[in-house]
């Protein structure tokens, strides 16, 4: 049991009290106790009081908390707290009526609140608090005006709107509503609108729950100004329409009549006055980005050529077609124009970042790092981003790094993600008796909460993530460094052994030295200027030194329980960890991953893949022998027939049976052909075909413009190649298929598609550049300003026709 | 369209990726613990329809030995959300909640160990300080023309790369000494919020701060 430190409570003042021993603060036990301790010791000191009562409040004890602080009230004189004591005595009131609230005393939180008001600085707390409780307690009236009133502070939080329509008795949080219900939801957001004239969420939140007719002529009165003013932000504001059936059509054809209008009049139908030039710009760039949701990639393309054609200079359009070059699979290309972007306003960090982004999913390290260190401070420039704790960066480098195989720098990035995220952890003891002081009570709770669920985010997730797959490569196939050199040594005659050996041993020890040398000067700079040293040298800057770990499953597993712990919902937490398990030999283990993928997604092909793949390699087990094993044997026939999916079937019939359920899903189809090479390796060739019948229906019959839309995505598309290749291999298969899919994805340079930047002399390309200089005799052709190697690549075997 | 809302702690990651993303000062998260553990009233976040944090600022009280007042610590809104009023919106929020702790508060702790309590007295002067590059026009307009600062000094090689700064201010609205009420027309929605600053005014507390 974690003990409590502290200093001597006889000897201490409390501007010494130091908290080491909060680290183990989660003793909340202890903590308590600790903190009555120092209450009855020294009583007129208000922190002690106040620590009193948060430890009880952490201690689930809230009614004891709030007792606690109405005996520090008691103590208080009437007119207390003096002017400048104010703030801090309001926050301490709104945290007792908050506890109030969490131990469900709502009415008597509510009557506190209003008696306290004027002692309460924090004017809107006040106002949110209020409305809050008014809700629990069933009081809409008055809760609606209190919204209302809080919307008059500010209309632009949608928050309020929210509970103004649950007051009314009008908010579903599926967002659908019987048509009486938008009726009157109609009506409510007319009389808003005229309020807040200014504030656009009483125009965007009716896009959510009115359609057909009604949506159509809302959404064009509310898309027409924005697309004059020139916001691009607005298609972002709309996409999660796009989810709504049937409104992603009515934008369609809402946004091309636009379009149209604008020219073949100038201007928008029915109006007379003329639209500046820039909206029709805005109105393709809309357009551009419309298509690129809707996969269809190629009239994306037209669409944002045409309006770069239209208006060279702007860089949010490159930025778009960046990212539609990207969906549509030819990440180098986005890359190379996102740099292109970045070049246009090179003061911006964010179109720096931008473009570091794009290098990094186009696994340009190299570049990535290069460009981003032009907004870093001076110096020990790389280390910065570390220092800042840039973990997009970070994780976006060591995902580029573990697609090129490189785990030892990857895992350095990830593992540099999991540190910032244990220097976050340590931060918050620090604060502990600073936020006693300054009695930011609630925010000091909601703090330690969020402490507690951080590893629950997203970067996190997917650093454990990326290092755990590194540890399982490295498992797999482990490091040449250590096992494939000395193999090589070993072939030399031993005089070049020798010399080889003689050759290793100085380098390091130049390395070395190196270290030491940069270490003095440090030191040096330190006594000379005074200030403290630059940060100690990195000794293993490509990670090599995390390769030659002894036990990767072993590292595995501790991110593994940090993920199992705050990220038991997600389904990749339980297949990482039922392939770690699985290789450990952990049958129990595995089991449990194959469970908890079962209760989330039964009919997700992973969990399918890892059903059979488990019950196979138990099935192939000797019987057993051991105790132990006798043990794991009797859970596992226990435990099989909870599985609906094998009950009286064997693997292949499960196999089989699965099959028919999901016919038509490509990814389904890829999951059933690899279990039978499994569990049936002699029928490789009908896995290959149940592959390659697969058909990739339409969509749906969408518009007159374009490439028809179809089922299948990318994404997929290459994990089966992958499939083809690696576990089922078959080159030629893999070949087929490969052939098959540039047709569907003209643009994936995976697929080498005739229109990506992977076939040099694309003819898209072509047209492009033809297009870009004007005349087709050109032979020098604009290069971004850092010499953008890879345009110069594509360009070497262009054939002007 | 995007929500403007108070931080709160959940908030902290997202709004040191936006810095990240944005401008070249950024903080260790540390330093946004403190703020929000500080001066809760005063972070606030643009929070789009999906749910992404596009904007935030970052503001605090200053504590300094002759007076005290609000200082934006940081503040952007991705260059993708722009032309929406944000960073104003933004700005007016955080303003407004420096406005209401102006008003009552005199008391400036300090944080440095060894943890000694320095209660520093308060004179008159309400305002709101932040920098600005030399070079940034968009932003040196925005609270020029739009938010009403005025240039009080030049910091020469504020910045890492070396460049200057303006050190900017804005008067806030007085406190109750001042015998005229000006109100501040923010820039954002239909509503005034003047109305509900009005009753914050204590009716007998017009006397000036004493020592």
């Amino acid at each position: 049991m974690v003990q409590l430190r502290c200093i001597r409570i006889e000897a201490l003042r409390e501007e010494k009290m130091t908290w080491i021993g909060l680290a183990q603060m989660r003793d909340l036990a202890g903590f308590v106790e600790t903190r009555q301790q120092l209450l009855t010791l020294k009583p007129n000191h208000r922190m002690n009081w106040i620590g009193f009562a948060v430890a009880q409040h952490l201690n689930s004890n809230g009614s004891k908390a709030v007792d606690i602080l109405e005996a520090y009230e008691g103590t208080l004189e009437d007119d207390y707290p003096p002017d400048n004591e104010r703030c801090e005595h309001g926050e301490m009131l709104l945290y007792k009526i908050s506890l109030l609230e969490e131990c469900g005393m709502v009415e008597r939180a509510l009557e506190e609140l209003r008696k306290k008001e004027p002692k309460i600085v924090d004017k809107l707390a006040y106002k949110e608090q209020e409305v809050s409780l008014l809700e629990k307690l069933g009081r809409f009236d008055e809760g609606e005006e209190l919204y209302k009133k809080l919307l008059s502070m500010n209309p632009d939080n949608y928050r309020y709107y929210e509970g103004l329509q649950r007051c009314m008795g009008l908010y579903s949080a599926s967002g659908q509503y019987s048509p009486d219900e938008i009726d009157r939801l109609e009506a409510l957001y007319a009389s808003l609108s005229k309020q807040y004239s200014r504030s656009s969420a009483v125009k965007r939140i009716p896009l959510d729950f009115l359609s057909a007719e009604k949506f159509r002529l809302a959404a064009e009165s509310y898309i027409r100004p924005f697309l004059t003013k020139g916001v691009p932000s607005l298609f972002s504001d709309l996409s999660p329409l796009y989810d709504h059936s049937g409104k992603a059509d009515v934008l369609e054809q809402l946004v091309l009549e636009l379009e149209h209008s604008i020219k073949t009049t100038g201007g928008y139908t029915g109006r007379v006055d003329k639209e500046p030039p820039s909206t029709l710009m805005w109105t393709l760039f809309y357009l551009a980005q419309h298509y690129d949701r809707r996969g269809q990639y190629d009239v994306a393309l037209r669409k944002i050529d045409e309006a770069i054609e239209h208006t060279p200079t702007v860089i949010d359009l490159y930025s778009v077609k960046s990212r539609i070059l990207k969906h549509a699979g030819d990440p180098v290309a986005a890359a190379a124009l996102a740099d292109e972007a970045r070049c246009m306003d090179l003061a911006d960090r964010y179109v720096n970042s931008e473009c570091v982004k794009r290098m990094l999913q186009a696994d340009q390290v190299a570049l990535a790092e290069k460009t981003a260190v032009l907004f870093t401070k001076d110096g020990e420039q790389h280390n910065n981003l570390h220092d800042m704790q840039c973990m997009w960066y970070e994780l976006a480098s060591g995902e580029s790094y573990l697609r090129q195989g490189d785990l030892g720098r990857a895992l350095k990035k990830f593992l540099a993600v999991e540190k910032h995220y244990a220097d976050i952890t340590e931060d918050q003891f620090d604060f502990h008796s600073y936020c006693l002081r300054k009695m930011t009570l609630r925010t000091y709770v909601e703090m330690l909460k969020f402490q507690d669920r951080l590893h629950s985010y997203p970067y996190f997730r997917k650093a454990a993530a990326g290092a755990i797959n590194c540890y399982l490569k490295l498992y797999d196939s482990p490091s040449k460094s250590s096992a494939e050199e000395d193999e090589e040594m070993s072939k030399l005659p031993p005089s070049q052994k020798k010399k080889l050996r003689q050759k290793q041993r100085k380098a390091e020890a130049r390395a070395k030295k190196e270290a030491e040398v940069k270490e003095e000067a440090n030191a040096t700079a330190v006594s000379r200027s005074g200030k403290r040293p630059i940060k100690p040298v990195d000794l293993d800057p490509h990670g090599e030194k995390l390769l030659q770990v002894e036990d990767p499953l072993a590292e595995a597993t501790k991110y593994l329980k940090l993920l199992q712990k705050h990220s038991s919902d997600s389904l990749e937490t339980h297949l990482l960890s039922f392939e770690v398990n699985m290789r450990k030999q952990k049958i129990l283990l595995a089991l449990q991953a194959v469970k908890h993928m079962v209760r989330l997604d039964a009919d997700n092909p992973d969990t399918h893949r890892c059903l059979i793949k488990f019950f196979h390699k138990v099935g192939s087990m000797l019987a057993p022998v051991t105790d132990a094993e006798k043990l794991i044997w009797g859970v596992l026939e226990a435990e099989r027939p909870t599985f609906t999916q094998l009950q009286g079937k064997s693997l292949i019939e499960a196999n089989a049976l699965f099959l028919e359920k999901h016919r038509d899903s490509l990814t389904h189809r890829a999951a059933v052909a690899e279990m039978i090479s499994v569990v049936e390796p002699s029928k490789k060739k009908e896995a290959i075909n149940l592959i390659e019948e697969s058909s990739n229906d339409l969509v749906s019959s969408n518009g007159a413009l374009g490439l028809p839309v179809k089922k299948w995505r990318l994404k997929d598309c290459i994990a089966v190649h992958k499939l083809l290749g690696t576990i089922l291999d078959d080159r030629e298969a893999a070949l087929r298929w490969k052939v098959r899919c540039a047709e569907y994805f003209p643009f994936s340079a995976y697929f080498e598609g005739s229109c990506s930047s992977a076939v040099t002399n694309s003819s898209y390309h072509q047209m492009h550049k033809l297009h870009e200089n004007g005349s087709p005799n050109e032979s020098s052709l604009p290069l971004s300003s850092n010499g953008n190697i890879e345009k110069l690549e594509a360009l070497k075997d262009l054939v002007i026709q | 369209m995007v929500c403007i809302r108070k931080a709160t702690v959940d908030d902290l990651l997202a709004m040191q990726t936006c810095n990240l993303f944005c401008l070249p000062e950024n903080y260790q998260m540390k330093y946004y613990l403190y703020h929000i553990l500080s001066w809760p009233q005063l972070l606030y976040v643009a929070e789009d329809y999906n749910g992404k944090i596009v904007g935030y600022v970052l503001a605090k009280m200053e504590e300094e030995t002759t007076e005290c007042h609000g200082h934006i610590t940081s503040l952007a809104v991705l260059r993708t959300h722009r032309k929406l009023g944000l960073a104003t919106k933004l700005m007016t929020a955080a303003q407004h909640a420096m406005e209401q702790l102006l008003s009552y508060s005199d008391l400036a702790i300090s944080l440095r160990p060894p943890f000694v309590l320095v209660i520093v007295k308060v004179y008159g002067a309400e305002y709101v300080s932040l920098h600005v590059r030399k070079s940034n026009r968009a932003a040196f307009n925005l609270y020029t023309e739009t938010l009403g600062y005025k240039i009080h000094d030049v910091e020469a090689k504020y910045y890492a790369d070396g460049e200057d700064a303006y050190d900017m201010r804005k008067q806030l609205k007085g406190r109750k000494h001042h015998h005229h009420h000006h109100h501040h027309h923010h820039h954002h929605g239909g509503g005034c919020c003047s109305a509900e600053t009005k009753a914050d005014e204590k009716p007998g507390s017009t006397e000036a701060k004493t020592e």
